[in-house]
């Protein structure tokens, strides 16, 4: 009884208050001074030389790299949203909300919300010095979300889409709805070569390295930084 | 675009391993590294002798400014192997703040011309500035501006442009009447005359003495009628005559008539010409006398000669809604004090309290301390409540007038402010827009350029001759790998990147195509010819299209000269990878869907001489419907 009586007592002074304020005319809340939390969260780095162990970085490499992560990171941790602002900068046309969902997935190794300078570090030191294997291991992993091992239809239309999406509205020929599906379907005919309709990583990787277009285009990565 | 996280470009290129594994096709050649050794040096920028040091990625990270661009070699001096600029170094120092953390302040002590030349020079645009110090550079501005507006009109004034048409002159007469001694005149002989109607129709309604044959008093206007008609004749001709005039030299009618001067006028005028019209009808004689009540309204014919009238309208307009909200709280206290005095007052004998509405009366009087003491209540409990009437009315009427007087000038700022800003924000998001879609369209513009650079040596000597693109070619390292790897994903995805315009026309030439191509296999299509008609030639048609460059000419010397290609079914083959290239930007879209037909569709080509349609490549599953585009 008493804790209705509270909840009465609750909505009407909740009740006075809009009538006060409406009274008063100030129908709109005035502005709480919103946290502002400065993320106090911190985060530096492990020693240039360490990283220099770690990945296949050069140190002159590794401080441009830092020097850049840091500028736009000044709390040497990138969440998910700053991470879509920065990739979404590179294509202005089209949505890439949904691609940069995906890297941050990758690049985030230990999945707790935000990518350090050394995730971010290693997963390019994969990407741009590792072996064609490792290059491969690692886009098979950005295909696969939830990490067990197999590209099912759905996450591979998931990721079509997104890439899709970066292209936008102003295409030639016009985006047809229907794309990615196609797209997916050609994809699945090529890799799926037992036809259970899941990509595994061992099919995956051999049907890569038998095609000449996706070997060569992996070699495209040497020489970005 | 992009240009604060060009540091970030290493990653957006790594990310694209993602594209890869999917592509279908082979993925285009990044562009030529330029030597290192440029790339991690310290610069030096000596700016009028103070030194200041940076990287040079920190400099590259904005490609279009003056620091970021191949324009600072034109300052680089070798003696000293520093960059040499002969500006102010106070300013300069805001300038490269801007390149290290990518937001732009303004400083308040700086002269707002000056600073404004620094920003023109170093190719920044103000729009950058930051939030914190954008209001302020923008009320700066704003008075520099005005400053030398009242400058330039009061030189304006004086001199009149020489071959004003007889129409302009006049609206100048009538607008500034200090221009010319006849608008002066003008404008003395209408405000007498409105003054002389006003007056006017208020002494006729004076009583003016007794007729000898009558007891009562007649008012002026009734003994003068000739005289006061007359007056009142000769006053609306001299109105209609200024309201014509002012219509006719007006350079927009339509605004003209839509302006609330001039609806004032309208109203002025009217009653006399409708009591012409109607006279000595009895049904209408009542509608017609609060016609002349509207004669009233040529008083504010005034407002055109006194500016303080317009602002205190303009003022009232804006402070509507408080208005409205005392007019709303004093409504709901009248409501509350009328029903309760006239329950009070319900017991008394002969009570004025007859019913709530007529309790309103005494309430308002109340409450406003006006008192007329035509409606008192009798009884003490009737008392009581009229005391707290009186007492809340005094609260309740002087605490928010002074409320409404702060938000008189308080809203007339912010409003002022906030048009300001939200003018503001609406070009800086255009600008700033513009400058992105400058982006892309530098990506047309490096398409264009890259396919020209894959072709013919003979078309590119042309090019070379016309020398129009070279300047387009992005010779900074950051564009050129946003470039490519932009390509990459068209590669990827097998669609390009177009703009708007050129989106809209091909969605409608797909769909035009498409409704011909439903109907029959044949492509003698019946009724719509235009949908056979090359892709080119119903561009050229239609005058929508809207290529920078396009020309005629160009289209069909490119049409005719593709043909014979097109022909034969082998030579499409053999080069799937063709870009043949146009000279104008348009048509590399219009080449590259050659390339973006699957084979299938190629061994129909031999049955479609006749000019072919524009392609439609998304629909492979129209296979027996030949899509060719117009080369």
């Amino acid at each position: 009884m008493s804790h209705c009586r509270k909840r009465c007592k609750r909505q009407l002074t909740k009740v006075f208050r809009l009538f006060y304020r409406f009274l008063t005319g100030t129908l709109e809340k005035d502005s709480v001074e919103d946290d502002f939390e400065l993320s106090t969260v911190c985060h530096r780095p492990e020693g240039l030389d360490k990283l220099q162990e770690q990945t296949k970085f050069t140190k002159k490499e590794l401080q441009v790299l830092y020097r850049g992560f840091k500028n736009e990171c000044p709390c040497g941790v990138v969440n998910e949203e700053t991470f879509k602002t920065i990739y979404s900068q590179f294509f202005p046309q089209g949505d890439s909300g949904a691609y940069a969902h995906f890297l941050f997935e990758a690049f985030d190794t230990n999945k707790n919300g935000s990518v350090s300078f050394e995730d971010f570090v290693f997963g390019l030191s994969i990407i741009l010095r590792g072996t064609i294997n490792d290059r491969l291991n690692w886009a098979f992993n950005l295909y696969d979300q939830n990490k067990d091992g197999c590209i099912t239809k759905e996450e591979m239309m998931d990721i079509m889409k997104s890439i899709y999406d970066m292209m936008g509205k102003y295409t030639y020929p016009c985006m047809h709805e229907e794309a990615p599906r196609e797209h997916v379907e050609s994809f699945f005919q090529k890799m799926d070569r037992n036809n259970d309709g899941v990509v595994t990583i061992d099919e995956f990787i051999e049907t890569c390295q038998k095609d000449e277009n996706i070997m060569q285009s992996m070699q495209l990565f040497d020489n970005v930084i | 675009m992009a240009a604060g996280v060009a540091a970030w470009l290493p990653f957006a290129r790594a990310a694209a391993i993602g594209w890869m594994p999917v592509a279908t096709r082979p993925m285009p050649v990044p562009p030529r590294e330029k030597k290192k050794s440029q790339d991690q040096g310290l610069l030096v920028l000596n700016v009028s002798g103070q030194k200041f040091q940076t990287w040079s990625n920190t400099l590259e990270r904005y490609p279009d400014t003056l620091l970021g661009s191949t324009e600072r070699d034109f300052f680089f001096h070798e003696e000293t192997n520093e960059y040499f600029f002969d500006r102010d170094p106070d300013i300069f120092r805001h300038i490269l703040n801007f390149y290290r953390t990518g937001k732009l302040h303004y400083p308040r002590q700086e002269c707002i011309a000056a600073y404004d030349e620094e920003l023109s020079f170093f190719g920044i645009i103000p729009e950058i500035i930051g939030d914190c110090c954008y209001e302020e550079y923008k009320d700066r501005r704003r008075e520099n501006q005005e400053r030398l507006q009242d400058d330039e009109d009061d030189e304006k004034e004086d001199v009149a442009p020489l071959n004003m048409t007889f129409r302009e002159y006049m609206w100048r007469a009538f607008e500034n009447p200090h221009t010319s001694t006849t608008a002066l005149v003008l404008y003395y002989v209408t405000g007498f005359f409105i003054a002389i109607s006003v007056m006017a129709n208020v002494v006729e309604t004076v009583p003016c003495g007794t007729l000898p044959n009558r007891a009562k008093e007649i008012s002026c206007g009734d003994r003068y009628a000739l005289a006061f008609f007359c007056l009142d004749t000769a006053c609306v001709m001299i109105f209609t005559v200024e309201y014509l005039l002012r219509l006719i030299a007006a350079p927009s009618r339509y605004n003209f008539m839509k302006s609330v001067m001039s609806i004032i006028d309208v109203v002025a005028i009217m009653p006399y010409y409708i009591g012409l019209v109607m006279t000595d009808n009895d049904q209408v004689s009542g509608a017609f006398v609060t016609l002349r009540v509207f004669r009233v309204f040529r008083i504010f014919k005034f407002s055109r000669h006194s500016a303080g009238l317009r602002i205190l309208g303009y003022t009232l307009k804006s402070c509507a809604s408080e208005l409205g909200f005392l007019l709303f709280s004093l409504t709901m206290a009248i409501i509350i004090f009328a029903t309760v005095m006239f329950y009070a007052e319900k017991g008394s004998t002969s009570s004025k309290f007859t019913s709530i509405p007529a309790a309103f009366w005494y309430t308002i009087v109340t409450m406003t301390t006006l008192g007329y003491g035509d409606m008192v209540p009798k009884t003490i409990v009737g008392k009581i409540f009229g005391s707290i009437c009186s007492l809340s009315g005094v609260l309740v009427i002087a605490l928010p007038v002074p409320v409404i007087v702060s938000n008189f000038s308080r809203i007339y700022h912010q409003s002022q402010r906030a048009e300001k800003r939200r003018a503001q924000k609406k070009t800086r998001i255009a600008k700033i827009r513009a400058s992105k879609s400058r982006g892309t369209n530098a990506y047309m513009h490096y398409k264009q350029y890259n396919g020209h650079f894959l072709t013919h040596s003979s078309l590119e000597e042309a090019c070379k001759e016309a020398g129009q693109l070279l300047v387009g070619k992005p010779n900074i390292p950051f564009e050129s790998h946003h470039h490519h790897l932009l390509h990459c994903l068209e590669k990827t995805t097998n669609h390009e990147f177009i703009d708007e315009q050129t989106f809209e026309t091909n969605c409608m030439e797909v769909t035009m195509v498409n409704k011909s191509g439903s109907r029959t296999s044949s492509m003698s299509g019946s009724s719509s010819p235009h949908g056979l008609s090359s892709c080119c030639s119903r561009r050229h048609r239609r005058k929508s299209f809207s290529l920078p460059n396009s020309n005629n000419q160009e289209l069909s010397t490119i049409q005719i000269r593709e043909r014979p290609i097109v022909n034969s079914r082998s030579s499409l083959n053999a080069k799937p990878d063709f870009e043949t290239v146009p000279l104008k930007s348009g048509h590399s879209y219009v080449t590259s869907s050659v390339v973006t037909l699957p084979p299938a569709a190629s061994s129909l080509l031999t049955s479609s001489d006749n000019g072919g349609s524009s392609s439609s490549t998304c629909n492979y599953s129209q296979s027996n419907i030949v899509r060719v585009s117009a080369l």
